[in-house]
């Protein structure tokens, strides 16, 4: 089981990864476009601007944003306040935790379910990008497999916490 | 009071219970905004459930494919790949060059870092913890008084959330729909005289106690120059991202791609020419790392926006405006207490979440205040606009959850300097940050009484 979970933890690496990628292309494609507003502002006409550049970004920020949940979730780096736990027994604190990481759990699962018919509307509705007029519910698919591995992280951490935990 | 509102006002103080129970942020604001609209279907039938479940379908991929919200990965990236290149010892060591030949030059330079730093990285807690690590060991060895050298790199880390580009920036424009680049204009002043004041508690501290401080070290003139070198593309970088978004020549998303790509760029040059600067390992690391950053503040966004339908369907905030604006409470009374009230939870509550979460609320409380939507600065209660008042309250805002960073007993830049500091407590740390501790609550008081310190740069720029 430890096999199954230092897998997980390269997966969700490698995607975070690749969602970083996705976020190097928009820092590109922002630089090229820049550049060629440069050379516009210079020489007027000698070259275009990217057309669509906003659709672009809009587009591949929606995939790279989802793609960091898993890894943020794996390195427990949602944000918490720690303002009475300080004071509470280890034990109940524990038990604070079990909670917290069953609703962690459950909260993707619950996303991915309805984001699922979110992909599947946009497809028969046809909808696209205003300017580009790329099809969007690709887009969504990235997404679908950020939730279903950020539920299989903290799925994954519940039964850690779980076993260490003393009856 | 009808019986949404007390429903919303049950969600206020549950969100509060749930938070404290170390329940994560965004999961907290998810939660208490999908049980209080089933809550909310229960006593108002016509707000129904089941459609209200539907918008789930979209909400969560619209919230993140936004074009003006692809700004805070791309800063988050630039902010990581200038640690990782180690643009924040260059910043130390150029600003050194200038400053270091000044009694307490030092830690006046370090605070200097802690500005550019903050202005390029846009979180406190990762500059007083970048900076820490850089300019702590440097301090100590030309044996700066312990509680100058942490009190002043705790005051100095504060300085990330003001200093532009700042994502804390970005969230507050956003949620009260004011423009990004005008909000970003506003916090040039302020954060330039954050920088000055804090030097100059440096210097009186030196003045007056000059065992806090050494005898200043001569540099030699090869490492000063090399020093200043170093810091010129730092500071062109920088001062190119700031000066632009500044004087609004681009917005602040091609701003945040850019800085990236000159950052790496640079980086990797610097490898090239055989300094540290950025390698394959170190970018893999800063992707990692905005992938934690990123996630944290996506989370959270996702949150504020579920919780933000929630609390309108309520119409709790409507209904404390409207309280605010027939209670005949003095309006410079309310701004007070609010601050006040942002300062305490500063404290023991992450920044960007406090925005998110407390500002909404204020929000609609100060413009019903001040005269309503369409008010006009001569019959206003504050005097200015309500598009002067996004500015200026944004501000205000920011700077005090800055000082809830340095409020003892719990500010969390003191916390992240003393874990540097083995061998400084605490309570040196806390008694080494009070003068700066003073000396923002002369800002605050300084920014209350002349709104101008803010206003005037965008109405400069906007003509």
């Amino acid at each position: 089981m430890n096999r199954a979970g230092d897998l997980l933890e390269r997966i969700v690496a490698g995607w975070a990864i690749l969602g970083g990628i996705v976020l190097l292309l928009i820092v590109a494609v922002t630089g090229t476009n820049v550049g060629l507003y440069v050379v516009d502002a210079i020489v007027p006409g000698a070259v275009r601007v990217i057309s669509g550049y906003e659709d672009i970004v809009r587009l591949f920020v929606s995939a790279a944003a989802l793609m960091m949940l898993p890894y943020c979730q794996l390195r427990r780096g949602h944000v918490t306040v720690d303002l009475l736990t300080e004071g509470l027994s280890p034990r109940v604190v524990r038990r604070l935790d079990l909670a917290s990481l069953g609703l962690m759990t459950a909260l993707p699962l619950f996303l991915g379910y309805w984001m699922i018919f979110g992909m599947l509307e946009t497809r028969a509705d046809g909808r696209i990008s205003p300017v580009l007029e790329w099809a969007q519910w690709p887009f969504y698919l990235p997404g679908l497999v950020s939730l279903a591995l950020w539920a299989l992280v903290a799925l994954d951490q519940l039964r850690r916490a779980w076993r260490e935990s003393p009856a | 009071m009808g019986e949404r509102e007390l429903i919303g006002l049950a969600g206020l103080v549950v969100l509060f219970g749930v938070l404290a129970l170390r329940v994560p942020v965004g999961l907290a604001m998810i939660l208490v905004g999908i049980a209080g609209n089933y809550a909310l279907s229960i006593v108002a039938p016509f707000l129904r459930f089941e459609p209200y479940l539907r918008q789930f379908k979209t909400l969560l991929w619209n919230s993140v494919a936004s074009y003006d919200l692809a700004v805070v990965p791309l800063f988050v990236l630039m902010g990581f790949l200038a640690s990782r290149a180690e643009l924040s010892r260059d910043l130390f060591q150029g600003i050194n060059a200038f400053f270091g030949r000044l009694r307490g030059g030092v830690a006046m330079a370090a605070v200097g870092a802690c500005a550019g730093f903050g202005a390029v990285c846009g979180s406190s807690l990762a500059t007083a913890s970048t900076m820490g690590r850089v300019a702590l060991p440097e301090l100590r060895r030309l044996r700066y008084d312990p509680r100058l050298a942490t009190g002043a790199l705790a005051a100095g880390g504060t300085l990330g959330i003001l200093i532009p580009p700042s994502v804390a920036l970005v969230l507050y424009a956003i949620i009260v729909e004011a423009s990004i680049v005008e909000t970003f204009q506003a916090a040039i002043v302020p954060g330039i005289i954050a920088v000055i004041v804090f030097m100059g508690v440096i210097a009186l501290t030196v003045r007056l106690r000059p065992a806090a401080a050494p005898e200043p070290e001569v540099m030699a003139p090869d490492e000063r120059r090399r020093a200043i070198l170093r810091l010129l593309p730092v500071l062109a970088i920088f001062g190119a991202i700031i000066l632009g978004l500044g004087m609004g020549l681009f917005t602040p998303t091609p701003a945040a791609g850019v800085g990236a790509l000159a950052i790496l760029v640079y980086g990797f040059a610097m490898r090239l020419w055989g300094e540290p600067g950025l390698d394959l390992p170190k970018l893999k690391g800063a992707l990692l790392d905005t992938a934690v950053t990123s996630g944290m503040i996506y989370l959270i966004l996702f949150g504020a926006e579920v919780l933000k339908g929630f609390f309108a369907r309520s119409g709790l905030p409507a209904a404390l405006a409207g309280w605010a604006a027939t209670s005949g409470l003095d309006p410079w009374l309310v701004l007070i207490l609010m601050l006040v009230a942002l300062i305490v939870l500063g404290c023991f509550m992450d920044s960007l979440s406090m925005i998110l979460v407390i500002v909404p609320f204020f929000w609609p409380v100060l413009v019903e205040i001040n005269g309503g939507d369409w008010a006009v600065a001569d019959s206003a209660a504050f005097a200015m606009s309500t598009e002067d008042l996004k500015l200026w309250f944004g501000i205000l805002a920011l700077v005090v959850v800055e000082l809830g960073l340095i409020t003892p007993p719990v500010g969390l830049n003191v916390f992240i300097i003393s874990s540097l500091s083995q061998d400084v407590s605490m309570r040196d740390t806390f008694r080494g940050v009070m003068p700066f501790f003073a000396a923002e609550l002369g800002r605050v008081a300084l920014l209350l009484a002349v709104p101008g310190l803010a206003l005037f740069l965008p109405h400069l720029l906007a003509r």
